[in-house]
């Protein structure tokens, strides 16, 4: 057997592995109404233009004609390219151990700005919400970045390619996140763990909801909808701190 | 005394041959331990691209979640997804579901609902919630993943069949004859 089919097989497994193993759970809500795909997402809306990503190229179409989606460019990210998100006025791309940053000033063709070594920023497996100038992730030990702590981690985002982590909180088995107003939701099965985030960079911890094993929220205006195993729940958090359940998802 | 000579070295390479083929079968495969080993879980439908609209059910393998307006889609995990209309919180009422094989992603914009449909990206109008429609389907989007062998290193697993369908996912189970292994 020659080296090329070896080399090319090896490749393909680390990929799956990345592939397989990565947080489809995981995903990360933004708060905008525009709704947004999990942190490892193939495939994500911005404005009028759809972003799909496969092993290797990133492909943009435009939605004009929303029953019609126009493909407009095509590139090359590099390899072993897995997830796409949104993030503030970027695309990140992830693959098994780098994100890619670009662009997307002229949305019709992402741009790339610079290439950063996950995972010394947010790892690309890890989920992630913005907050003016601050982030907040969650790193579980054991997950798809692998990594040996379980922690939610707070970033300066000012420069967004050059992510500073500024705060972290130990947790148990963090999932998706989410914020209202200056609460921030963090899944923590077997609970919901709620945090104060006024002071960003000093997360305060206000306490626990315990209806399920939460994988992920959405706070959307005055509700916050939720993901369980099997369900979900929908509550009212016109006060952010202090949720009351409507109902269930079964 | 030549034919006996014949004879031992008919017996000896006959000897050889069955230890080596023993060789072989321990060296191609991982000695069939009683210990634990990866089997592929195959997605039971043989037509992954079949979509359509069926009557509201339970939330069984809850997956990511969309809401835009009064709308929420539950992904129901690989099956496609629920459509529930939240506009009174306390009381979702679902809508129906749509029955998207291999379906894990969705994002709506202006009516239309964009999903995968195993490694096609598809359009349905949704702008009638009740009444769904596939009005566009682009190819090969997504290429697969995990088909050959679970995404772990040094670990046997049940060779997978392409005939038995998509492999979807890959469990672990105990007492398994694997004869894979990577």
């Amino acid at each position: 057997m020659s080296t090329k089919p070896i080399l090319s097989s090896l490749l393909l497994l680390v990929l799956m592995v990345v592939l397989f193993t990565s947080c489809t759970k995981d995903s990360a809500q933004s708060t905008t109404f525009q709704g947004q795909g999990g942190s490892t997402a193939r495939f994500a809306i911005n404005g009028a233009y759809l972003y799909t990503v496969d092993a290797s190229q990133l492909r943009t179409y435009n939605l004009t004609d929303p029953a019609n989606p126009n493909p407009v460019s095509t590139q090359d990210v590099g390899f072993e390219i897995e997830t796409i998100f949104p993030f503030g006025d970027k695309l990140f791309i992830g693959s098994t151990s780098v994100i890619h940053i670009f662009s997307i000033d002229n949305p019709a063709k992402p741009e790339k700005l610079s290439t950063a070594i996950s995972p010394t920023v947010m790892r690309r497996c890890d989920p992630v919400v913005a907050k003016d100038t601050v982030a907040f992730a969650t790193l579980r030990a054991g997950g798809a970045c692998g990594g040996f702590q379980s922690i939610l981690a707070v970033y300066d985002i000012n420069d967004i390619t050059k992510p500073v982590q500024r705060a972290s909180f130990g947790l148990n088995e963090p999932r998706g996140l989410g914020y209202a107003d200056t609460v921030l939701y963090v899944c923590d099965p077997p609970g919901l763990r709620m945090f104060n985030i006024k002071d960003a960079y000093n997360p305060r911890y206000l306490g626990d909801l315990t209806d399920g094993d939460f994988y992920d929220v959405i706070p959307y205006g005055n509700l916050l909808f939720s993901q369980t195993k099997t369900g979900g729940f929908i509550y009212d958090i016109s006060k952010p701190a202090a949720p009351v359940k409507l109902s269930q998802l079964q | 005394m030549q034919q006996y000579f014949i004879m031992r070295k008919a017996i000896g390479f006959l000897s050889l041959l069955a230890i080596l083929s023993g060789c072989t079968a321990s060296m191609d495969e991982p000695p069939p331990s009683p210990t634990s080993a990866y089997v592929p879980v195959y997605y039971k439908q043989e037509n992954v691209y079949a979509v359509k609209a069926e009557a509201a059910k339970p939330i069984v393998k809850a997956g990511k979640q969309y809401v835009l307006g009064n709308l929420l889609l539950q992904n129901e995990i690989n099956e496609g997804i629920h459509l529930i209309d939240v506009s009174n919180p306390a009381i979702p009422k679902k809508l129906g579901f749509l029955s998207i094989p291999l379906c894990t992603e969705m994002a709506i914009r202006q009516g239309f609902l964009y999903a995968n449909n195993y490694d096609d990206l598809i359009v349905i109008d949704l702008r009638v919630p009740a009444d769904p429609k596939v009005v566009k389907r682009i190819e090969d989007v997504f290429p697969p993943a995990n088909q050959e062998y679970p995404p772990y290193f040094n670990v046997s697993f049940e060779c997978p069949d392409k005939k038995k369908g998509v492999v979807v996912g890959w469990e672990l189970k105990n007492n398994i004859q694997a004869s894979c292994r990577r």
